[in-house]
């Protein structure tokens, strides 16, 4: 019994000091611009939604510090799990994702023409956006397991195929803006995954002819798979003038909103654009046109170089990562949210087309919040057991 | 160790295929995580730039633009100018009134669910159908700056009730505007005319002319001919709005509306009212013989010596006030319904008819100036006449004794003109088409309303032109003797027939016919209006008649109304004021519902006092049967007020048939 005791004392004290390695090996870099970024994040989102609800200036605020406490209790969970349980237990991940974005297509709200949200009383919760993190591991390790196969065919077609699926469902919300992201993700998975470069080459080929036959050819043929909105969306991004008042009007408001916020800014009170409601979405979507609006190109320009950091920290996780598995979840991860900055700062300013997809961390939203976070708090996990790999 | 072509690229994974774990980082690895590092600094590159570019060298252009973003320029009417008739007394003025409009560019950035929505509670609340309110929408799809009028005249309830749900309508405004309000009912209304709202084919016309989309803009009539007086200067202005089109500021104006200009008109309104009230009583006296038609009609009253017009009247007619706000799509079918009879045609001014017997002075006095007749010389009135072996009648079957020109005139004896028409068959020069259109036939008269039928005077030339087989294009002995008594194919409008009569009146002189006195300045009240514009006609035209001539033509007309052989003797043999006038009875072929084939058009013209003509007048029933019997008791009427004469004082009887 005595030996009994004192090897669990052993063992606490090996736990205890493993505990303290765990934690000594965190990336606290990583955190403080997280920690940064989300209190700007706060700071833009008060002063935008500020006059959104007449006699609740906190509304919206209140509600994202919520989120952030959710987030912030998941991710320190993911910190904790090692990645091989999600490697193990990828195809119940998958099952899941499945289940939720069908669950979504039947039972979800309706809201301005597409059904994106699940309702749990006061609560709505965005199936597509748990589903990227879903996907990035059960995608991962389904190319990590088959790393050494014989066949890189099998491995590159299976994974387009087991993406395809949740693509298609979220295509049919309709939510294009996250059916570019799970794009991005598997090509991510791929990419850090190792795939031959000719097998992406190939992948990359069959692309395009799917983009051009969507945009062209099945159109001419008389079988339109873009919604004409989206549609338009694509060709008013790229001649934004051909309809000022109409599709591309949301576009060169923003664009005016963001080019009035000139160095400085025009403070809370004088953006108009944000004040008057021209910006639509200017809590979600758009709230970058806010910002720059509000805050200028000094206030846009910190936000960026907060996410550049984190894009930084980001890459050397994927360096570091002690698995193959978990360099291609990094790689992935840390594409999707480079993919997402893009796709959502480059649609305010003109340079990608209108998708609704979230600003990481600013724009207001518990899905998007928590989402974001956990991937952090995965990337974290990472990176404490390829230090402490390492250091073996 | 596998081939490579089984495994990952060389180099990817650790040489050592059971050594997973650890993992290193390969070279091969290293590149894509460098590539990873590259597409990271290059999106933020791109997005640093792209934000450079906006905000740093373009900043104060785009300052600019969402500066001017939440200004709404807007157009505020101005109030129209008021009609007056020749006393001052308004026929037409504006009433103030509320309006409910529609922002189309703050009503398309709603979402459709919205859109139909608000559309459906709009049409509950004005009582307008859902679809008129879309298809106006539509109809503005390229101008989303201006805001399309749904209803005016909304009442405070309502307009109240919109204001306390502006959230609920996005897009929706309330406006002030002004309405045309008819103080005197619908009288003179196709000469008033009316306004509405500018259509795109007027827009463009108007290009360059300050009128914008939504203008209400003079339609026909008075409204239309002077609607650059009417209409006065639109306000322009700013007011601050936000993306709802929620006006958020009080309105600013650049430019405050200016008021039209008051138009007066040479029109009498109490003698226009017993003009229109005399025409429909004739056209009511005609109809109820039962064997005429009897749709319409038309009378002019004018000054023989100014050509000022003192009352114009068209029969049937309509209200004018269906026009004011938003037009009821049935109204506007009722007017067109055959049944009605086109109402909004001014027939005295655009209708055409064979004139009859109240053409003979046009013969007579063609006759005397070309030479081929002396007002002494007798010629037998039959009751029949035989030219070229075609038989012409008399409308008196019974007459038959040797007349001078003053007496045909007076009894109006076809077959007397008949023989004097054919005079002029054998003339080459058509005279008595040349003396026609000096006095004023076959051309406009060049009134101020319009607009305005020419007419015709048939010749050997049009003859030939006109008709397509070789025996129509011939002139013959009978197309001369119709002329002789205004039968055939000429035709003239009513105003061009009273020009004539007054030309008769005041001794050979063509007026212009006008209804517009002057441009004038609203009157501020006590004081007298400035006028800004007198109407100045061109001065009246000597034809280069004979005086002698016209002498006698008067004298036959005089005879007409007081020889007991005149045609209109019984009605006007007592009047108080001597009246000198002919009537007129002129077959039409027509084709109407229950009247098919000839149907006769009542004439009567004329003028008073004889002596020193103060008033001419010529009323035309159509369809309406003998001159003498429907359309003199018509004008007389109108003597009878414009010269206040008491109706108990006289003793009128029906006149003769013709």
């Amino acid at each position: 019994m005595a030996t009994i005791a004192r090897e669990t004392r052993a063992a606490r004290g090996h736990v205890g000091s493993e505990v303290g390695a765990y934690l000594r090996h965190l990336d606290y870099l990583l955190i403080a611009a997280v920690a940064g970024v989300i209190t700007y994040g706060i700071w833009v989102l008060t002063a935008v939604t500020r006059n959104d609800v007449p006699g609740d200036a906190g509304y919206f605020v209140s509600r994202q510090e919520v989120y952030i406490a959710v987030g912030a209790v998941l991710a320190a969970v993911a910190v904790a799990v090692s990645p091989e349980v999600y490697r193990r237990y990828a195809n119940a991940l998958y099952a899941v994702a499945i289940a939720l974005l069908l669950l979504v297509l039947v039972v979800g709200d309706d809201v301005r023409g597409s059904k994106r949200w699940i309702e749990f009383g006061s609560f709505r919760f965005q199936p597509s956006e748990i589903g990227k993190v879903l996907l990035i591991l059960f995608l991962a390790a389904f190319v990590a397991n088959r790393a050494r196969s014989d066949s890189p065919w099998k491995t590159v077609w299976g994974a387009v195929g087991f993406a395809a699926l949740p693509m298609i469902l979220v295509f049919k919300e309709p939510d294009f803006g996250s059916t570019l992201i799970y794009g991005s993700a598997l090509l991510a998975v791929l990419f850090f995954g190792g795939v031959p470069w000719k097998h992406l080459a190939s992948l990359a080929i069959a692309t395009a002819l799917i983009a051009l036959s969507a945009l062209w050819f099945l159109p001419a043929a008389g079988v339109e798979v873009l919604d004409a909105y989206q549609k338009d969306r694509l060709i008013g991004f790229v001649n934004p003038d051909v309809d000022p008042s109409g599709t591309t009007y949301n576009v060169n408001q923003s664009i005016t909103a963001v080019g009035s916020g000139g160095i400085d800014g025009r403070g809370v009170a004088g953006a108009s654009q944000t004040n008057m409601n021209y910006l639509p979405e200017h809590n979600t979507d758009f709230i970058f046109s806010s910002l720059a609006e509000q805050r200028g190109f000094l206030g846009a320009a910190i936000l960026l170089l907060l996410y550049a950091f984190i894009a930084w920290r980001g890459i050397k996780i994927v360096a570091i990562a002690p698995s193959l598995y978990t360099s291609a979840v990094a790689g992935a991860i840390v594409f999707s949210f480079l993919f997402q900055i893009f796709v959502n700062v480059g649609m305010t300013i003109g340079i990608a087309p209108v998708t609704g997809i979230p600003l990481p961390f600013v724009s207001f939203g518990g899905s998007s919040m928590i989402t974001t976070m956990l991937m952090i708090g995965i990337l974290e996990s990472i990176y404490v057991r390829g230090r402490l790999a390492g250091r073996r | 160790m596998s081939s490579p072509s089984a495994n990952l690229p060389g180099g990817f994974l650790p040489p050592d295929p059971r050594v997973e774990e650890p993992y290193r980082v390969t070279p091969q690895a290293a590149i894509r995580i460098a590539i990873l590092g590259v597409v990271a600094v290059t999106i933020f590159c791109a997005l640093f730039f792209r934000l450079w570019a906006l905000q740093v060298i373009s900043g104060e252009r785009y300052l600019e633009v969402a500066k001017n973003n939440q200004v709404r320029t807007f157009r505020a009417p101005a109030p129209r100018g008021s009609i007056v008739d020749r006393n001052g007394e308004v026929l037409v003025s504006n009433r103030p009134g509320t309006a409910v409009q529609l922002w189309p560019a703050a009503f398309d950035q709603a979402t459709p669910e919205t859109q139909t929505f608000v559309v459906h509670r709009l049409a509950t609340l004005l009582h307008i159908p859902y679809r008129e309110i879309r298809s106006d929408i539509a109809a503005r799809k390229d101008d989303l700056l201006t805001p399309i009028t749904i209803k005016e005249n909304v009442n405070e309830e309502k307009i109240n009730y919109l204001l306390e749900h502006q959230n609920d309508f996005p897009g929706v405004q309330i406006n002030q505007t002004y309405q045309r309000h008819y103080d005197e009912g619908g009288i003179a209304a196709q000469t008033l005319g009316y306004v509405s709202e500018i259509s795109q084919q007027q827009l463009d016309a108007a290009k360059g002319k300050g009128y914008a989309a939504g203008d209400r803009i003079g339609q026909t009539g008075v409204e239309a001919t002077y609607d650059t007086y009417l209409r006065g200067l639109p306000g322009i202005g700013r007011v601050f709005v936000d993306a709802l089109g929620r006006v958020t500021s009080a309105r600013q104006f650049q430019q405050l509306p200016e008021a039209g200009d008051n138009v007066r008109l040479t029109i009498d309104a109490e003698l226009q009212k017993t003009a229109e009230e005399a025409l429909a009583y004739g056209v009511r006296l005609a109809h109820d013989d039962g064997q005429w038609a009897a749709d319409g009609g038309a009378l002019v009253a004018m000054d023989p010596n100014s050509g000022e017009i003192l009352a114009l009247a068209s029969n049937p007619t309509f209200d004018p006030s269906i026009y004011t706000g938003r037009v009821d799509k049935n109204d506007l079918k009722e007017l067109a319904d055959p049944t009605a009879n086109h109402p909004t045609l001014d027939r005295a001014v655009a209708g055409l008819y064979p004139p009859g017997s109240t053409f003979k002075p046009v013969t007579a006095l063609a006759a005397l100036e070309t030479g081929i007749l002396s007002p002494a010389e007798l010629i037998q009135c039959t009751p029949k006449e035989v030219v070229d072996g075609q038989t012409f009648t008399n409308w008196d079957p019974y007459a038959n004794e040797p007349m001078t020109l003053t007496t045909a005139l007076a009894a109006s004896c076809d077959t007397y003109f008949y023989q004097v028409a054919l005079r002029f068959y054998n003339r080459t020069d058509s005279p008595l088409q040349k003396w026609a259109r000096t006095m004023g036939f076959g051309a406009s008269t060049g009134i101020d309303v319009g607009p305005e039928a020419t007419g015709l005077i048939p010749t050997p030339a049009w003859r030939r032109h006109y008709f397509k087989t070789e025996i129509d294009k011939i002139w013959t002995s009978g197309d001369s003797v119709q002329l002789g008594i205004g039968q055939g194919d000429v035709l003239v409008t009513p105003l061009q027939m009273t020009r004539f009569y007054a030309m008769l009146a005041n001794g050979g002189k063509l007026v212009e016919p006008h209804i517009v006195q002057s441009v004038e300045e609203p009157a501020t009240p006590g004081q007298p209006p400035v006028v800004l514009r007198p109407y100045s006609p061109k001065p009246a035209k000597d034809v280069g008649l004979n005086p002698n001539n016209i002498r006698v033509v008067q004298e036959g007309l005089y005879d007409a109304t007081h020889a007991n052989y005149g045609t209109s003797a019984g009605i006007f043999g007592s009047f108080p004021v001597p009246i000198a006038g002919k009537t007129g009875t002129a077959e039409k072929f027509v084709r109407l519902p229950n009247y098919q084939g000839l149907q006769d058009q009542a004439w009567w013209c004329g003028y008073g006092p004889y002596d020193k003509p103060s008033l001419v007048v010529c009323a035309m029933i159509e369809n309406g049967g003998h001159g003498g019997v429907v359309a003199a008791p018509v004008a007389l009427q109108v003597f009878q007020k414009f010269f206040d004469v008491d109706p108990n004082s006289f003793n009128a009887s029906v006149g003769n048939s013709d």
